[in-house]
């Protein structure tokens, strides 16, 4: 369970990012947040695992109050958190099967990590994450090598290596076709029914948010100016959370349109 | 339903420019190019005429330019007039070509600097035809080289080419090391970044034939059978200034999307420099290995005059015996060993990258 409790964050140049967020987050939760451009949805995610020290208020991940000031700290509740980020941000000269591999960082040694050396079971778990998102076969290929949606679906078993109990995602398939888009956001939903992981993914994509999330945040100028299931979250709604209108450009695609162009997205997977 | 309605509308603006693009092209306005700032450029001109000025008052010179008017004849300093004509033609073309301000003034300041420091060492090539009785013995001797020198001497090229690799070697793992924790992105904190900075500054400062100095004179050279290592010291701060310096620049611009991932996945410091930084800088840091050791090298040829052993030493006591033609024999070698050299570090980094 993650619970905010009146979070700030105040970023150094003195722009509030985050004010007086308080949320609830359950186990094995699938949440959506949704804002436009600049309401404060990465700073929202990148809280929760320290990527952006919150100025004030109680932040707790699990039995953990996260401390932003102790670095030691910080690394341990982040093994526990996997992210996924819109750039995919593999290094993309390093085969897909060591980039799965940085996610068993925190329980390496540093000496293997400096040689490369992993633990037989490292590696193991490392495949059988490939195995969840379908790419085994790709392990030993040069991560560049790869399309798009691949590549998230390595960033994917990442953070599997990690084995999670919390995965956020900021904006996972901006970067992505509306098909893929869908594959990709099928397999993370599928991956948080099986292993009943924490899912906090932030969307530009309302049609996106409501096919695959159980529950919908939505923000605006660094507050939470909506949180409840998927069916309370309607148009009115979400037009109440933008502050305008809805257009095209907040869906992806319908699903019919998907399944029109499915044996084509097969053929270049 | 908006949605619906919104997605009609956009398909149907993306599409306009394609349908009646042909027909209308040359119909829209042309955005007026920006002017360059004419006050700007009056006091670019200024500048010249002052860096004319102080060209005159301090030149040495005593060429006169003459300039007949009839009823009076003006005279002006040669060079300085001759410097201040190619300033004023440079801002003229830099306005007419509407270049930015901050160009014209590179310019500027590439002529007055060009100037500057000519007249300073008073560099000219007028020189050279004066003083050919001299440089023409010479020239024939090194035209005309002792082939079979090149043999006797190949105990020196082997001690130069150890000296390189050793030097590349350790150097290459030291700067490596050094530009870690030079660089902000992979440094633990900025007071580390600055501090081991300003060390590398502090070694780059120091020339190769500087260290190689410092060390004959702590350690010893050739006469006591020390040459070689003082010459492996001295090119090794010198690679570890170069390796460090370039490799850290290439840190700073690495993509920070791995860095970050891997920081989010709990990864320390070790671990995220090596599995995000290096796999990305490793191109460039080969690179600048098979570059360093090039120049390693012919920096042991010039360090030889210092008493560090190797092809350099067997150079000078050539030079010292007015053998010209043993000495053109190393030079011409010289130049086909870095070529090699030159050709093996494409080969390897084509393999490489
Ligand atoms: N490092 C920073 N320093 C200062 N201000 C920042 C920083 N990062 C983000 N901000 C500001 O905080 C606000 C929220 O940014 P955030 O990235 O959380 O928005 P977002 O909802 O994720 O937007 P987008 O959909 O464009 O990704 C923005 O106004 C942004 O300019
Ligand atoms: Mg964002």
């Amino acid at each position: 369970m993650i619970t905010f409790e009146n979070i700030d964050v105040v970023y150094p140049n003195g722009f509030k990012g985050l004010s007086n967020v308080n949320l609830q987050i359950n186990k094995g939760e699938f949440v959506a947040i949704v804002g436009l451009s600049g309401a404060g949805k990465s700073t929202l995610i990148r809280t929760i695992n320290g990527l952006v020290p919150f100025t004030s208020g109680t932040l707790t991940v699990g039995d953990d109050v996260v401390d932003p000031r102790s670095k030691a700290k910080l690394r341990r509740l982040r093994s526990r958190v996997g992210m996924i980020f819109q750039s995919f941000n593999l290094v993309t000269r390093i085969s897909v099967l060591n980039n799965v591999l940085v996610g068993r960082s925190a329980e390496t040694p540093t000496w293997r990590s400096l040689l490369g050396w992993y633990r037989a079971e490292d590696k193991e778990l490392a495949f059988q994450s490939l195995e969840r998102v379908g790419i085994v076969d790709k392990a030993y290929m040069r991560a560049s090598s790869l399309s798009g949606g691949q590549q998230q679906r390595v960033a994917i078993a990442r953070v599997l290596a990690q084995d999670p109990e919390v995965i956020l995602a900021d904006e996972p398939v901006a970067s992505l076709d509306p098909p893929t888009a869908h594959k990709v956001m099928r397999d993370l939903r599928r991956i948080q029914q099986e292993l009943g992981i924490t899912t906090i993914v932030n969307m530009h994509h309302l049609d996106l948010a409501r096919s695959y999330a159980d529950r919908i945040i939505g923000m605006r100028a660094g507050e939470v100016v909506f949180d409840g299931p998927v069916e309370e979250a309607t148009d009115a709604i979400i037009e109440e959370v933008y502050q305008r209108s809805l257009t095209a450009e907040d869906i992806v695609a319908s699903d019919s349109a998907t399944q029109g162009t499915v044996t084509s997205a097969a053929a270049q997977d | 339903m908006a949605i619906t309605s919104g997605t009609s509308s956009h398909s149907t603006a993306s599409h306009s420019p394609a349908t009646h693009g042909a027909s209308t092209l040359g119909a829209t306005p042309r955005p007026e190019a920006p002017k360059p700032s004419g006050l700007v450029y009056l006091g670019l001109g200024g500048l010249a005429v002052v860096a004319f000025i102080i060209f005159w008052i301090t030149g040495v010179s005593g060429n006169i330019l003459l300039i007949p008017l009839g009823f009076v004849t003006l005279w002006a300093p040669l060079y300085p007039v001759i410097g201040l004509a190619v300033m004023l033609l440079t801002l003229l073309v830099c306005f007419r070509a509407r270049t930015n301000t901050m160009g014209a003034f590179g310019a500027l300041a590439f002529i007055i600097m060009s100037y500057w420091a000519g007249s300073t060492v008073n560099f000219t090539l007028l020189e050279i035809p004066e003083r050919w009785s001299n440089v023409e013995p010479r020239l024939m001797a090194f035209l005309d080289p002792n082939w079979s020198y090149i043999w006797t001497v190949r105990d020196q090229w082997l001690i130069t080419l150890s000296m390189a690799v050793v030097a590349t070697l350790i150097g290459c793992a030291i700067g490596l090391v050094l530009a870690m924790f030079a660089s902000p992105v992979s440094s633990p904190n900025k007071g580390v970044s600055q501090a081991i900075k300003a060390v590398n500054s502090v070694i780059r400062s120091i020339p190769d034939v500087g260290w190689a100095l410092l060390f004959v004179a702590f350690i010893g050279g050739t006469a006591h059978g020390l040459g070689p290592m003082a010459g492996v010291l001295a090119l090794l701060m010198f690679n570890i200034g170069i390796v460090a310096k370039l490799l850290s620049e290439t840190i700073d611009s690495v993509n920070p999307g791995p860095v970050e991932a891997a920081d989010a996945a709990g990864a320390n410091l070790t671990q995220r420099n090596r599995l995000a930084i290096l796999p990305q800088v490793l191109p460039g840091f080969v690179s600048y290995g098979l570059y360093v050791f090039e120049l390693n090298i012919r920096a042991s040829a010039a360090l030889g005059i210092v008493g560090v052993g190797g092809i350099g030493s067997a150079m000078m006591l050539q030079l010292n015996r007015f053998a010209f033609e043993n000495v053109a024999a190393i030079l011409i070698a010289l130049i086909i060993v870095v070529l090699l050299v030159d050709m093996f570090s494409m080969y390897i980094r084509r393999k490489l990258l």
